[in-house]
């Protein structure tokens, strides 16, 4: 029995991929998360107020999700519904962080896979084509700072915001500068089309090379933004069935009721399957299961992905047009809400703490994130983070199973796998910090 | 017509949560002036080739961690220890009580995945560093000065100087406000208004990020100039001081809430600060 191993990059956090295989069949395929620093334990005994400024260094790219979640999960415990104004800052400030997470994913993690290069930034003068990359190199640059600089707008700090407080926000934003951003964002709108475009016709003249669409079996989906449009800031939880019927809400609290949590004694990362079944998180569940998305140009993109795929779509190469998808409507939402008057009220509410239990839940980049604390003479008793990334543990194990059946056979290895392992793994674009925590 | 060649630079990643990376990737100038060869996060390659400046973010957890970074280290003419973690713990420091590695050591290890080290260490445990670039994360402009170390460059003293609210010399809290709770008025002090603000102490550089939208300072870049080449104790007794001179909170309570249970002053701060066995960094090496 041989064990291949691809140590992994472009992918946030430490991971590589092992596959058995005996006799050209495969064995396994295994996805291992290689990190552990155990935020679990570290929060106990820290004052519960001090979480909403801890836990963001969970990961410096999902930060903001980590932020609202544990403030969330603190008002639950509370007892505290913050004000309306407050749900539409939160909703500014992951606008932010989608913009900046889809373009790092998108732009850095895998495009240098459609172009065939190792890296956004390896730029050689000499070459025409390659100027092309640089010019398209500080174009993706600029949008996830755009992204970035949304989150610190609404958030205070640009990676680890600490302006989503118990009660709601600690301050709004005024409309000059609220007013100076929405021209940026749309200004930024046409230039993320276009490499929305582009990023289109290379995932197919991809296709086209390598003849495949990766892992195209049906599945289960998860998500917890809204039925009709997309909503970061978002409450209940959803499963859609591989055919594309909806058939569960539930509560972060009830999660346990639904799906299972394991553990796996070769990953510093665990596992969630919905009813023994492989499901996927992310911006391809997020694309199947919303009603329209709600703003133009998004919505055209929308429109033309169910044309050309169907609907629910399932190949993983298009998680990355998802994307996109997203990256767009992101940028023409936050542009909307700019429009209101984001300081016409306080946005915090006075409250009181007190011992008890809380659940906050956010839908993060990659999916649904739970914080779930317990809190004891006012410190954390319990802390429990469900990432998003490990409700798709399953499907990226699978996706890698199907990449390696195609390219080993009894006789060879044929080299391509290595690359389609690299791509399996970004179409998902896992967090392992999130994921081990 | 001659062409400079760019210097390289690489990134090594240890234990961490990307978000210096990030923060470097907002710096976009580099993109112009140095040649990126080796960053997991962004550019596939397997091994740290020769460079002349080497960015080491993340605590030394696992002992691939400690292999990856005496192995890179030897490959650098400049090595740049970045982010909190990678000098005093960051958040991990809430991972090194005996409380929590009793339950992490039993619960954690794994057969057949890098072993986890007893504690969360900084990257100067192990190599030596020519240059400390402290914040959680460093802003973009200070990875820009610390990648190309402008002679005039220099961090302001400390929070304050940066922050710009004004301290009132007649509003004199007598109690702690709570980490979080209540009220922030904008352009007063966050002292004046009883919160456990430690930006006077704090080391500047920051742009006052967090206390400028009303957040008090937790102090993640670390002792002021003023104050690093000392123990932790002088960190204290400054930031006491300036609690006694423009509040009527009682000694004991704001020292509480500064050392315990959770250490608020020292959340994002290894005990090395606190003068154990170890020399201070001299100042000129911290950015």
């Amino acid at each position: 029995m041989a064990t291949l191993t691809f140590p992994l990059s472009r992918i946030e956090g430490h991971a590589r991929v092992e596959i058995e295989v005996r006799e050209g069949k495969v064995i396994s395929t295994r996805f291992q998360a290689m990190e552990k620093r155990g935020f679990n334990l570290m929060v106990h005994g820290v004052p519960a107020e001090q979480i909403p400024v801890i836990v963001p260094r969970i990961c410096g790219v999902c930060s903001t999700a980590h932020h609202v979640a544990s403030v969330k999960a603190l008002e639950d415990a509370y007892g505290v519904q913050p004000p309306a104004l407050a749900s539409e800052l939160r909703e500014v400030l992951l606008l932010g962080q989608i913009i900046q997470n889809q373009a790092t994913s998108l732009f850095v993690f895998t495009m240098p896979d459609m172009l065939g290069v190792d890296s956004l930034f390896h730029v050689s003068v000499e070459e025409a084509d390659k100027t092309i990359q640089f010019n398209i190199a500080k174009r993706a640059l600029k949008l996830r700072q755009l992204g970035t600089d949304l989150i610190s707008l609404a958030g205070g700090q640009f990676i680890h915001p600490v302006k989503a407080v118990v009660g709601g926000m600690s301050s709004g934003i005024d409309a000059t500068r609220a007013d100076e951003f929405r021209r940026r964002l749309l200004e930024a709108l046409p230039a993320a089309c276009e490499l929305v475009e582009f990023y289109w016709d290379i995932t197919m003249r991809m296709k086209e090379r390598i003849g495949s669409w990766g892992d195209d079996q049906p599945a289960f989906y998860i998500t917890s933004t809204e039925r009709d449009t997309p909503r970061y800031n978002s409450h209940i939880i959803r499963v859609m069935t591989p055919a594309g019927e909806c058939c569960r809400e539930f509560s972060a609290g009830e999660f346990r009721n639904f799906l299972t949590f394991e553990e796996t004694d070769y990953s510093y990362a665990g596992r969630t399957s919905y009813e023994g079944e492989v499901m996927r998180a992310n911006s391809l569940a997020r694309a199947n299961m919303t009603r329209t998305i709600g703003t133009k140009l998004a919505g055209d993109f929308l429109r033309r992905l169910r044309a050309e795929f169907g609907h629910p779509a399932h190949p993983i190469l298009l998680f990355d047009l998802c994307r996109g998808i997203e990256l767009v409507y992101a940028i023409e939402r936050g542009a909307a809400l700019l429009e209101a008057p984001l300081d016409r009220d306080d946005p915090h509410l006075p409250y009181t703490p007190r011992d008890g239990e809380g659940w906050g839940l956010v839908e993060a980049p990659r999916g649904p994130l739970i914080h779930h604390y317990v809190i004891e003479n006012g410190v954390i008793a319990l802390g429990e983070f469900i990432i998003p990334t490990v409700h798709n543990m399953l499907a990226i194990e699978r996706a890698l199973r199907v990449a390696a059946e195609r390219y080993i056979t009894a006789d060879s290895v044929n080299l391509e796998l290595e690359r389609a392992v690299g791509r399996v793994v970004r179409a998902f674009d896992p967090c392992i910090a999130c994921a081990t925590h | 017509m001659t062409t400079k060649t760019p210097p390289k630079f690489a990134v090594l990643q240890l234990s961490g949560c990307a978000g210096c990376e990030v923060s470097l990737l907002n710096a976009s100038e580099w993109v112009e002036q140095f040649d990126l060869v080796y960053m997991p996060l962004v550019v596939s390659a397997y091994d740290v080739p020769e460079v002349d400046v080497l960015l080491i973010s993340g605590g030394v957890r696992s002992d691939e961690d400690l292999h990856n970074l005496r192995r890179a280290v030897k490959c650098a003419k400049k090595v740049v220890a970045v982010g909190t973690c990678a000098l005093s713990g960051g958040v991990a420091n809430l991972g090194n009580r005996d409380e929590v590695r009793e339950l992490f050591i039993s619960q954690t290890q794994r057969r057949h995945l890098p072993r986890l080290l007893p504690k969360s260490q900084p990257v100067d445990d192990f190599v030596e560093v020519s240059l400390y670039l402290p914040g959680c994360p460093p802003t973009p402009e200070l990875f820009m000065a610390a990648l190309l170390e402008p002679p005039d460059f220099s961090a302001s003293m400390n929070v304050c100087q940066e922050c710009g609210r004004r301290k009132l010399k007649d509003m004199k809290p007598e109690h702690l406000t709570g980490f979080l709770r209540g009220e922030v008025l904008p352009e007063i002090c966050l002292i004046n208004q009883g919160y456990l603000c430690v930006g006077s102490s704090t080391r500047g550089g920051c742009r006052a990020l967090c206390t400028r939208p009303g957040h008090p300072c937790v102090g993640c870049r670390g002792p002021s100039d003023a104050l690093i080449e000392k123990d932790s104790q002088a960190w204290l007794t400054s930031i006491e001081r300036v609690f006694d001179a423009m509040t009527e909170i009682p000694q004991d309570e704001l020292r509480e809430a500064l050392v315990s249970p959770q250490l608020a002053l020292f959340l994002f701060q290894f005990a090395d600060y606190a003068g154990k066995g170890k020399p201070q960094r001299p100042k000129e090496k911290v950015l």
